[in-house]
């Protein structure tokens, strides 16, 4: 009798103990697999889990690379580099898919969505942060180049021929949200089930947490760096915001930021001081981030209403409301408990 | 004899609890610190407990890392465009200090939890 209560008390011991142990052992395995890399002028991290993150993540890592130098206007063996300096050129497989959807927004947002501004951020030094209020003659001169409505595009043999000698492209305004998508595409091919990857704030998602819940992600306050406007739980959405407030100049007092208006060449004042996009496609996220911000709450809300199907949106006014589309209504909770929160269906 | 059965069954209990404590810790939580990292390399870990001004000389440019109350921020910076001074102050899990031009980021690797996975800005 003895023994045996001494045997059942080692043995709930030990099991005790493996539990313990077993515990730690779990969590381990659900530890995130992460990257992080500077690349298309910003800092970026990418996240996977599950047993086949470690190949994702450095799959990942080449790709955003690979990426980076074929998109860089900066870079003077990009392709995009080349396609500016000749006037056009034959369009590789990325460069013909990111052309093809920039002209879709230039086409949807009634040419909002612009790729031939660069000559105009050129000026204003946002390329290479040489930041300067243009002359009105030289910033004229420029607009007149702005127009991607005249590019010479052949979808059938891949190639683009620019009409005008100046005329140059920059897809700034789609290559993060494209590359994230990209991720998020090899992630799946590798059989990765649960990532994130965070490109200098843009953000996409894939699949749930590894704990079954929802990605909890949040928006940056325009006003203040130190808050966020509020959270949207998601899974397989690419979250990107755009607003002054990410890269702007003083002079004489007044502040420019790098939203320029293609109609004006001047920085957008629309009433809004950020815009965020919920959307399954990365791309469109980030064309639309900027473009609805240069747009505009009313044209924006009627641009949603045109297109709810794609994407959802929250729209930071200047007096501080929140426009907050239908499909995220659930989704979104605000930081402020008392901030105006304006739905649209 | 039983009394020792029950006292050596503890005993084991104990240790497995001891374990457990270990190992958990040593994989977690020491109080609030900051990573940073220079071109990829970790150049240092400081805990953010401590008040403490941290400068970043490289071949890059200058950076000054200040940690006051429990946050840290960049005081300083050479970079032309100084957006590293302008992102706030940081002190949870994740949130990171970044300084394009010169390569160097300031992440949060143990501290409090944030609240989100990330922030779209
Ligand atoms: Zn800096």
């Amino acid at each position: 009798m003895n023994h045996l209560n001494k045997t059942i008390a080692l043995l709930l011991a030990l099991v005790f103990a493996m539990s313990f142990l077993l515990c730690s052992c779990a969590e381990k395995e659900e530890e995130p697999v992460s990257r992080d890399l500077f690349a298309m002028d910003t800092y970026m991290t990418v996240t996977a889990y599950g047993k086949h993150a470690e190949k994702a993540v450095d799959e990942a890592v080449r790709e955003l690379n690979r990426l980076d130098a074929l998109l860089s206007t900066g870079k003077e063996a990009s392709e995009v580099a080349a396609l500016n300096k000749n006037g056009g050129g034959d369009l590789s497989k990325d460069t013909n898919t990111l052309l093809k959807a920039a002209l879709e927004l230039y086409k949807s947002t009634g040419h909002v969505f612009d790729i031939t501004i660069y000559p105009v951020m050129k000026l204003w030094g946002f390329t290479d942060q040489n930041y300067k209020v243009p002359a009105k003659e030289d910033l004229a001169e420029a607009l007149q180049l702005v127009d991607a409505g005249a590019l010479d595009y052949d979808a059938d043999a891949k190639t683009v021929a620019f009409e005008k000698e100046g005329v140059a492209v920059d897809f700034g305004g789609i290559a993060k949200g494209y590359a994230s998508s990209r991720v998020i595409e090899i992630f799946r091919e590798q059989g990765v089930t649960s990532g994130i990857v965070n490109l200098g704030g843009n953000v996409q998602t894939l699949g749930q947490k590894p704990d079954g819940t929802d990605w909890r992600i949040g928006i940056q306050d325009p006003e203040d760096e130190d808050k966020m406007l509020g959270v949207v739980t998601n899974h397989d959405k690419a979250i990107i915001t755009s607003g002054g407030y990410e890269r702007n100049f003083e002079e004489d007092g007044v502040v420019y930021h790098h939203i320029i208006d293609p109609e004006t060449g001047y920085p957008a004042d629309s009433g809004l001081t950020s815009v965020t996009i919920v959307s399954e496609d990365g791309t469109l996220a980030d064309g639309l981030s900027t473009s609805l911000f240069i747009m505009g709450k009313a044209k924006a809300v009627n641009y949603w209403q045109k297109h709810f199907k794609e994407f959802d949106m929250v729209l930071c006014c200047d007096d501080g409301t929140l426009v907050v589309t239908e499909g995220i209504r659930e989704a979104f909770s605000p930081a402020d408990e008392d901030a105006t929160v304006e739905y649209i269906e | 004899m039983k009394k020792k059965d029950f006292l050596i069954a503890g005993a084991v209990l104990l240790l497995a609890g001891v374990l457990t404590l270990v190992l958990r810790l040593s994989g977690g939580d020491p109080g609030g610190a900051v990573q940073v990292k220079i071109d990829g390399k970790v150049v240092g870990t400081y805990a953010l407990v401590e008040e403490q001004a941290v400068p970043f000389d490289t071949d890059y440019g200058h950076n000054l890392l200040v940690i006051r109350d429990g946050k840290a921020h960049m005081e300083e910076a050479d970079c032309p465009d100084h957006y590293c001074m302008e992102q706030g102050e940081i002190e949870k899990t994740g949130e990171t200090l970044v300084c394009l031009p010169h390569k160097l980021v300031v992440e949060v690797v143990s501290g409090e939890s944030s609240d989100v996975d990330v922030v779209a800005k």
